[in-house]
């Protein structure tokens, strides 16, 4: 007699399977958030619609979302070659801190009257990205290094690293970069540093564009060339890379500095594009949230953009909900959180088949491991809290 | 005396009182995660568990009055989010450090959201009632030592006690034991008979009380106000002091103190005017701490052995 949700051997691990329960996940979370909107007298529907009308119906809208979705994709792409690597690195936020501080730096050396004076942009811009680029790398790469050839964690190490960046941050901007007057921050950049507003109308700049290149040579580089095979490799497994004779310490190292240069160039581009000035607390936790935003995109180069592109939009999205109909904005922290851990939690539905036959209460005739071709869809149970 | 030395001695005072109350509630936290990570879950959900512990504790007093009816509620509700947090690492087998960061991120939403249910869209700060410093007769008195330790609110005893016990039952209980070989090599302590699994919910449901009391603590005792502001990074600076203290409460304490006093003396100096970049000192424990991990300084710090790694039966 079969049952209705048997346990499988093996994890069902067909597109089909991750689909199917990542959309169930997906489901659930608007699910439960539904109750929230309800609590607020609101209809979900209406609340669901606001909340991805004005990112992505309306133009201004639209250049918001990508303001907020270019440090958050390349975080994410940060998050991707490295984790990907087997590293798990969690110093995003010091990253972004550096990036930003070292791109601000270069940019008041740029001021009329400053040490290097005004520079064209084009060539602002390389140097920028080149510096803080090296700089972020190389502050991941003091990580991926001790990680490598000491085997300290990297996730405590990573941790900790932040906080240091936030000091350095803070003894900046109320120390050697500090504008004259009372709130610790730097002067305005000069303007010719900014990144250009690439939609008319809106504060979309060129972030974005940067963002799109990186996310296009994250992916060859992955998908494509020989060292990202080999990052991968060791990603999955360290000792096979090194029976192969792949140098792991190496190429730990390097995607280290390559998470820590991307994790920097999110900082120079909200410095240099949205924010113009340096500041205490300029992070906001991005640091973090650009990790969610590359778990959501499972780890793919490629998703990173739309999936940042969403996440950045429904901020947006919930900020004008809270403008109009009094739903705080904060709800949204909540759905996409419980988006991703309903996304693990639904990993455990893998591990179960349905039975139709059960339900006419039929003997079954599917062996236990003979038929992978039914892949797990099961319903609920994995709703927790 | 002559009046630099007066001030000298002043400044020491407030210093060293100072990092003793800024020490309280991340010792308080970090007793709970030696727990948890000595039975080889590191629970990064402390942080977000911190924030829901202020809030709780900040709403009952704020409508109750009742500062110790505040102060176990905030425990409470840390109890409950680590049984959903131990739910996640040890029965779903979800990635330790997914989990703790995503729940964080959930936490900052629930609590920003309650915090506007409970006081409406134009909440003033509103103060509570708290904790106040305990004034012990003679000893309160004393010069120097007085208002250094004996100064303090009744919240410092209590984490004091808790150091002792947690020691004990660490080092000197069965259960303590059972702990530390599900940290150190779970197969072992399964093929011992020990339920794994049951020692690392108990392990992470410590940490997730104690996270939630040192929530309540910053509210109740120090600030009297909630901001999420007040608490964020407290949870991670309970996970550096776990590891600068070597994942032994009696040293966790003592490394406490010295986090304390990196962050008092930054503010001190601060104060004073002086031309040093204070800014830069509360950085310092966090590279010690970094060099302790990586056995730069002193002898290596070295997590039990299956910190992070799910253990499953088969």
């Amino acid at each position: 007699m079969a049952k209705l949700f048997e346990r499988r051997l093996r994890r069902a691990d067909s597109p089909l399977a991750i689909a199917g329960t990542t959309a169930l996940a997906l489901l659930a979370a608007m699910l439960l958030t539904s109750f929230l909107f309800i609590s607020y007298g609101a209809n979900p529907l209406q609340a669901y619609f606001a909340l991805f009308h004005e990112p992505f119906a309306t133009l201004r809208g639209f250049g918001y979302a990508l303001v907020r979705a270019s440090p958050l994709a390349l975080i994410a792409l940060g998050t991707i070659v490295s984790w990907r690597s087997g590293l798990a690195y969690l110093g995003f936020e010091g990253c972004f801190v550096i990036g930003a501080a070292v791109s601000s730096w270069l940019a008041l050396l740029t001021a009329a009257g400053a040490r290097l004076g005004p520079l064209p942009p084009a060539l602002f811009l390389t140097l920028a990205i080149f510096f803080s680029f090296a700089a972020g790398g190389t502050w991941a790469g003091v990580v991926g290094m001790v990680r490598a050839l000491l085997g300290g964690s990297e996730v405590l190490i990573s941790l900790m690293a932040n906080y240091v960046a936030i000091f350095i941050l803070q003894f900046l901007v109320s120390g050697p970069l500090r504008a004259p007057g009372s709130l610790p921050e730097t002067l305005e950049l000069p303007r010719a540093t900014w990144l250009p507003f690439i939609l008319p109308g809106t504060r979309a700049h060129a972030g974005i564009l940067i963002a799109l290149l990186a996310a296009a040579l994250v992916w060859v580089l992955l998908k494509k060339m020989p060292l990202g095979y080999e990052l991968i490799v060791v990603g999955f497994n360290p000792l096979a890379a090194r029976y192969a004779g792949i140098n792991v310490a190496g190429r730990l190292i390097l995607a280290a500095f390559f998470a820590g240069g991307l994790g920097a160039l999110a900082g120079t581009v909200e410095v240099l594009g949205s924010q113009h000035r340096l500041m205490e607390g300029i992070s906001g936790g991005v640091g973090f949230v650009g990790i969610i935003v590359a778990l959501l995109a499972r780890l793919d180069p490629l998703a990173a953009i739309p999936t940042a592109v969403l996440y950045g939009g429904m901020t947006v999205g919930a900020d004008a909900m809270q403008r109009r109909a009094g739903i705080p904005s904060s709800i949204t922290f909540i759905l996409e959180s419980l988006a991703v851990l309903l996304v693990l939690i639904s990993d455990v539905l893998r591990y179960y088949r349905i039975n139709p036959s059960a339900l006419w209460n039929r003997p079954s005739a599917t062996i236990a491991e003979g038929a992978p071709e039914t892949a797990s869809e099961g319903k609920d149970g994995g709703t927790g809290e | 005396m002559s009046g630099a030395k007066i001030a000298t001695s002043a400044f020491l005072v407030t210093w060293l009182a100072a990092s003793v109350r800024l020490a309280g509630p991340v010792l308080l936290a970090a007793l709970g995660e030696v727990f948890s990570e000595r039975g080889g879950v590191l629970n990064l959900g402390i942080e977000g568990t911190i924030l829901l512990g202020s809030l709780a504790g900040f709403l009952v007093s704020l409508f109750t009055g009742m500062t110790w009816a505040a102060f176990l509620v905030a425990m409470t509700v840390g109890i409950i989010a680590s049984v959903f947090l131990a739910w996640m690492y040890v029965t779903v087998k979800a990635s330790q450090v997914v989990t703790g960061l995503v729940f964080n991120v959930l936490a900052l939403g629930i609590a920003r959201t309650v915090y506007r249910r409970a006081l409406g869209d134009t909440a003033l700060p509103q103060s509570i009632a708290m904790f106040h410093p305990l004034h012990i007769p003679h000893l309160s008195d004393l010069p120097f030592i007085g208002p250094v330790c004996f100064g303090q609110t009744i919240l410092l005893y209590v984490t004091l006690a808790l150091v002792v016990i947690a020691n004990f039952v660490l080092f000197r209980t069965h259960f303590g034991l059972a702990l530390r070989a599900c940290g150190e090599n779970p197969a072992a302590a399964h093929s011992a008979g020990i339920s794994v699994d049951r020692i690392r919910y108990v392990g992470v449901m410590i940490s997730g009380a104690t996270a939630g009391m040192a929530g309540g603590y910053v509210v109740l005792a120090q600030v009297g106000l909630f901001r999420e502001a007040i608490t964020s990074g407290q949870g991670f600076i309970a996970l550096a002091i776990v590891i600068f203290g070597r994942w032994n409460p009696l040293k966790a304490a003592g490394a406490a103190l010295v986090f304390g006093a990196c962050d008092a003396l930054q503010l001190s100096l601060q104060l004073f005017g002086t031309r040093i970049p204070a800014q830069l000192l509360p950085a310092l424990p966090y590279v010690v701490t970094i060099l302790a991990i990586s056995g730069l300084f002193g002898s290596k710090a070295v997590p039990p052995a299956a910190l992070m790694s799910p253990y499953s039966k088969n």
